[in-house]
């Protein structure tokens, strides 16, 4: 075989490998692949929050006699001053939001 | 080269999390990794499942891909493990035989003869010498590319072309000739 028939034979191939290519642009195919993709996405981070909420909850409950005495014994002493810490917040807040509103107030 | 840096620039978006990224990624190689799955497993329907699996598992092993390795050769590579694996059970390649003939008077409108000749002598051609043509002369992969993609020595890359070619257009002269 010369060259030239080489290139023919070659031309002639591809030329028959090209009648079934698919397409060069299917959005069809990469909305169905996006769409596989983020469906597993949502999948992996559903289980990941359930097994972290599962195992949350497990050391949660292996350690509540240890930290019940201490959140007891916290709230006794804290409680009035978060309490204060609560008003104080929201009044300004509150009042915040009302001065703001003022006119003549700078923002 | 250009189209290479845009690959590498998709590539490295891809890695940070943009699925955007990924989707273009998705949408500048699927023509080439869908025609090789096709002429690689001879089922149609099979080999755009596979090559939508191909991209899932690319997306989640894309931090592996090596700087400035070419995307389509990675994609065909994963792909034709996953044709492996997908023909290791017989049964399975059987019904997939059986399917492509039924698929391929479905799908195409009335081949020309000449078609239907070479589609055969691909179908007849061993696995790895089928999945080289498939690369080197169905699309414009070279044989070091093809080596990279198949993981087959670039030696044998180029044997298996250079026979699978000669069986092919000996297929289509004996239909010529008949």
């Amino acid at each position: 075989m010369s060259p030239d028939d080489d290139r023919i034979a070659d031309g002639r191939l591809e030329a028959l490998f090209a009648l079934d290519a698919p397409p060069r642009r299917d959005a069809a195919f990469t909305t169905a692949v996006m769409e596989r993709l983020m469906r597993r996405r949502l999948l992996e981070e559903v289980a990941l929050l359930l097994a972290l909420s599962v195992a949350g909850g497990v050391i949660f409950s292996i350690l509540w006699p240890a930290v019940q005495p201490m959140l007891v014994a916290l709230s006794q002493g804290f409680a009035p001053a978060l309490g204060a810490v609560a008003l104080g917040v929201c009044a300004w807040i509150i009042l915040g939001g009302r001065l703001s509103a003022a006119p003549g107030a700078v923002s | 080269m250009i189209l290479t840096s845009l690959d590498e620039s998709l590539v490295a978006a891809a890695r940070a999390g943009s699925a955007e990224a990924f989707s273009r990624l998705v949408d500048r190689h699927q023509q080439a990794l869908r025609a090789f799955l096709r002429r690689a497993c001879g089922d149609w329907a099979s080999a755009d499942d596979l090559a939508q699996e191909v991209f899932l598992t690319a997306w989640s092993r894309i931090g592996r891909l090596e700087a400035g390795a070419s995307v389509r050769a990675w994609l065909c590579g994963i792909g034709y493990n996953k044709h492996l694996t997908a023909r290791r059970s017989a049964a399975r390649e059987r019904a997939r035989e059986a399917a492509y003939e039924a698929d391929r008077d479905e799908t195409v409108d009335a081949p020309p003869a000449e078609k239907l000749a070479l589609d055969r002598a691909m179908a007849a051609l061993p696995g790895d010498q089928r999945a080289c043509v498939a690369l080197c002369l169905a699309a414009d992969f070279s044989h070091a590319e093809a080596s990279e993609a198949l993981a087959i020595p670039l030696g044998t890359v180029k044997s298996h072309v250079a026979r699978g070619r000669a069986r092919l257009l000996q297929a289509l002269e004996t239909r010529h000739v008949a």
